[in-house]
């Protein structure tokens, strides 16, 4: 047995003085390995034949290339600093750059994504995880920037994980994953379309929204909010939207009543409205769905069930469409609005309420001591 | 010494030290404490170092089994892992979790007369000294400048990744999820398989030069074409893996309190559900836990309930123990812990309690009648059998299909189960793709993907005509030198290194 042979490299290395050459045939080539960081762009190692089968003439040869060498991957390290920051990896943590609160419930995080900016399309969802002990909380992508290398989300701090999202979540932090994007994208392809939000459903349709007017269809808007104060976005809807009902709860602004009543006047003054899109709350949703059905007008909904993994793999996103069972994740999450189980949807939705409220309170306690 | 026979070596398989089963129901620790020294010196005297190992044959990824075991009987521990590296990444885990019964043990000609050598416990003895003594073996590697693309990180994605970075390739691998491993850290429970024994050979993959890339959901970020074209990869393995739970589609499965077992092993598991809130992940657990299906998914959900804290715990199946697909290690220590099976019945409807939640399930009792395709016999419903049994959490585990986002986003080939079609070599109708694990055999078990990780691995290196490493080696031996690091070497393909 040759197991007394300690194979250390680097000891070899130290103890005679073939350094760096090794033979091939009969001739003495060099090689030096270089940095795990650098070989992407120069390889495993950098090697050269010395062209000589003399040991000695070998040596003094070695030296040469040696420092050929070493300038090689000085200069290679330089240019990576350099070109890093426009770089930048899926994977390779994701900043934070830009932040901006609509009121004290909602706010928008933009973060470095470069991928993800390019791959995203309209209705699919990213899964965040904040930090290393987070869950991951699934988020309808409301914006991408491929220029930037940017995807914007507005989240809504409703739960624990989001209201310390709202805390933690600065400009210059990381988040700690964000993957996606999720989902099968919309399907566009209409040529009057009603495109109904409310409450956290404002943001995500946005793009969609956007893609169909950039798809030449024509597009009527309807977003829904409590009051003035809670309004957002309205210059970006207005520049994509051939016409756009607010509806307030109280009046403050826009139409006074809920989003369906909008729905309603959109569906009543065009009636060649070819489908209607709904994004918001599943109470929200399904009263849109009810409010076309009489109408026969081909409705989408976005599904926003709770979510582990967002691949397929666990299942615990399943709805009820039909007479089967989907899985929002991999099979949506748009759906036909008229086959859904909203019910289902909701009493799905509670699943963990009491655990929700204990984590809360624990956090509550936990951020009220510090 | 005595030529070693099947009457003078000891009669009955050394037992391996495991903790009280009242102990360790309540905890998370691992349930084999494993063989200690002693332990393994008396075992591999068991074996008969046979002239025709069948056992070979039978291991899928064809460890040299006697010669490691002889190797341990040689005191020589450290060639023992040799061995076992020559064949496989992942001896601590495959020692784990490879079903032995059904193949090394299961021809092992001790086996005949007497119960067969303890391969795997042996194995796993090897793979976790390796680990605890800080052993790892670098091969020598000679990059070709190939870039190679694993979609993946389970056993299939590890093994070829480890085989392809062996041959000089630069490999990276995409995993979908914030942590690596697939399977092995979201499904298999820390009881079974420590996270730290499959950090550590993660760990090794990467001494490979293996990139590992998570959070990269293959297929949405990129397709597989644009993994081709636009990133620049040479080829392209996918072990997806068939992580797309089935259920039966009975009345009630969509009632709160229903799951499927990948969903309960996924919050235990990768998200830490079990110490919520510290972590943020809740599991939604009640007290008297379902799980239908009998194979070795439902027995890591029903002992993953007992741990967390399930006070009665049933395993409902619809045919009897000896046809149950379980590891026969898993169920007698499912058994030892606590666990209700209920054989031969089946459920057929899970009931309200009003609020949308599971209050009972409806089951029907089952007899065994004529065996079907599969060779089991087949269960048949006895007539007015029902009856209502009380439950409020039910969880699935009977199967699972393809995971449909690679269908759904590139031009290769399927099947009609969804699953991706491959040709002997595992090559896919993509030029350059292979594909091999559960998402071209359907759901199987962990060392069986890591066989065709590297079955795809080796079609891998003959379509980007790289000589398989052995020939490599031996051609080089001519030049009696190696050709990294300087250093002589005998007829290893590696360099035996110490970790700190």
């Amino acid at each position: 047995m040759s197991g007394c042979l300690a194979a250390n490299s680097v000891e070899q290395e130290t103890m005679s003085d073939n350094r760096y050459l090794f033979k091939r045939g009969q001739t003495w080539w060099v090689k030096v390995a270089v940095p795990r960081s650098l070989r992407q762009e120069l390889g495993f190692d950098l090697r050269q034949s010395l062209k000589t089968q003399d040991i000695d003439e070998a040596r003094q040869q070695r030296d040469i290339v040696l420092k050929e060498f070493r300038a090689q991957i000085a200069t290679a390290k330089k240019q990576r600093d350099q070109g890093r920051a426009c770089k930048a990896v899926a994977g390779e943590g994701f900043e934070i750059i830009a932040r901006e609160d609509f009121s004290d419930v909602t706010y928008l995080l933009e973060v470095k994504a470069p991928l993800l900016a390019k791959a995203a399309k309209p209705g699919q969802f990213v899964i965040v995880i904040s930090h290393d002990h987070g869950e991951r909380i699934p988020l309808t992508i409301a914006d991408f920037n491929v220029v930037r290398g940017t995807i914007t989300l507005v989240i809504q701090a409703v739960g624990k994980s989001t209201r310390e999202m709202q805390q933690i979540c600065q400009v210059g932090t990381m988040l700690h994953s964000i993957v996606g994007p999720m989902g099968i994208p919309s399907h566009l392809g209409a040529q009057k379309v009603v495109c109904v939000a409310g409450g956290l459903g404002v943001a995500p349709v946005y793009p969609q929204l956007r893609a169909f007017k950039q798809s030449g269809a024509y597009v009527i808007g309807v977003i829904g909010f409590r009051n003035a104060d809670l309004v957002f976005w309205r210059e970006k809807f207005e520049k994509y939207c051939d016409e756009l009902i607010i509806c307030t709860d109280d009046g403050s602004v826009g139409v006074k009543g809920r989003v369906t009543l909008g729905l309603e006047m959109a569906m009543d003054k065009h009636a060649d409205i070819d489908r209607v899109v709904a994004v918001g709350p599943p109470i929200m949703m399904k009263a849109c769905a009810e409010a076309t059905r009489p109408r026969g007008l081909e409705t989408i909904v976005s599904m926003n069930p709770i979510v582990v993994d967002g691949t397929g793999m666990c299942g615990g996103c399943r709805v009820t469409v039909g007479d089967g069972i989907k899985f929002a994740c991999v099979d949506g999450p748009e759906f036909d609005a008229h086959q859904v189980d909203f019910d289902d949807l909701i009493s799905r939705l509670g699943r963990f309420r009491k655990d929700e409220n204990e984590a809360m309170s624990v956090w509550k306690k936990a951020v009220g001591a510090v | 010494m005595a030529k070693k026979t099947i009457r003078n070596i000891p009669k009955d398989r050394t037992a391996i030290p495991t903790q009280d089963a009242d102990v360790r129901a309540h905890n998370f620790l691992e349930v084999s404490l494993g063989y200690r020294q002693e332990d393994a010196a008396v075992e591999c005297e068991r074996c008969l170092l046979c002239p025709k190992p069948v056992c070979i044959d039978a291991c899928p990824v064809n460890i040299n089994i006697p010669a490691f075991i002889e190797c341990i009987s040689k005191q020589d521990f450290r060639a023992a892992y040799d061995v076992l590296t020559e064949s496989t990444l992942l001896p601590a885990i495959c020692g784990r979790v490879c079903p032995q019964e059904d193949q090394c043990e299961g021809v092992c000609t001790v086996g005949e007369s007497l119960e067969p050598v303890a391969i795997g416990r042996l194995e796993r003895w090897v793979g976790d000294k390796a680990i605890e003594e800080g052993w790892f073996n670098k091969p020598f590697i000679e990059p070709n400048g190939f870039r190679i693309g694993i979609v993946g990180s389970g056993p299939a994605g590890m093994a070829c990744a480890a085989d392809m970075a062996k041959a000089g390739c630069d490999v990276t691998v995409f995993e979908a999820l914030h942590e690596a491993g697939g399977v092995l850290r979201y499904g298999i429970p820390e009881f079974r398989l420590p996270n730290h024994v499959l950090d550590a050979e993660l760990e090794n993959l990467k001494k490979l030069g293996v990139k590992i890339q998570c959070n990269t959901l293959v297929g949405r970020l990129f397709t597989i074409e644009e993994m081709l074209t636009e990133h620049g990869f040479d080829s392209v393995f996918i072990g997806s893996g068939a992580g797309y739970p089935s259920f039966m589609g009975i009345g009630g499965e969509s009632l709160n309190g229903v799951l499927s077992a990948n969903e309960l092993l996924t919050r235990c598991n990768l998200m830490g559900a079990t110490e919520f809130p510290k972590y943020d992940t809740p599991l939604g657990l009640g007290n008297k836990v379902a799980v239908i299906g009998a194979g070795n998914t439902a027995m890591d959900a029903l002992r993953v309930s007992l741990r967390a804290g399930a006070e009665n715990v049933y395993c409902i199946y619809r045919r009897s123990r000896s046809e149950s697909p379980a590891r026969l290690e898993e169920i007698e220590h499912a058994d030892e812990e606590g666990v209700q099976f209920e054989w031969l019945t089946a459920p057929i409807e899970i009931l309200n309690d009003g609020n949308g939640n599971v209050r009972a399930m409806r089951c029907q009792r089952m007899e065994l009648g004529e065996p079907d395709a599969s060779g089991r016999r087949r269960p048949i419903p006895i007539e007015g059998s029902e009856y209502e049994f009380e439950v409020d959490t039910v969880v699935y585990a009977i199967g699972t299909n393809a995971n449909p986002i690679i269908g759904q986003t590139s031009k290769i080939a399927l099947n009609k189960w969804g699953y991706i079609e491959t040709d002997e070599n595992l090559a896919t109708s993509i030029n350059g793709v292979y594909a091999g694990g559960d998402i071209v055999t359907g759901a199987a078990t962990v060392i069986l993907a890591m066989g065709a990780g590297r079955k795809a691995a080796r079609g891998m290196k003959a379509y980007l005509g790289i000589r398989d490493s052995e020939s490599v080696y031996e051609s080089d031996e001519t030049n009696g030198k190696n050709k990294l690091f300087g250093i002589d070497r005998s007829e290893r393909t590696f360099a035996r290194v110490h970790v700190a």
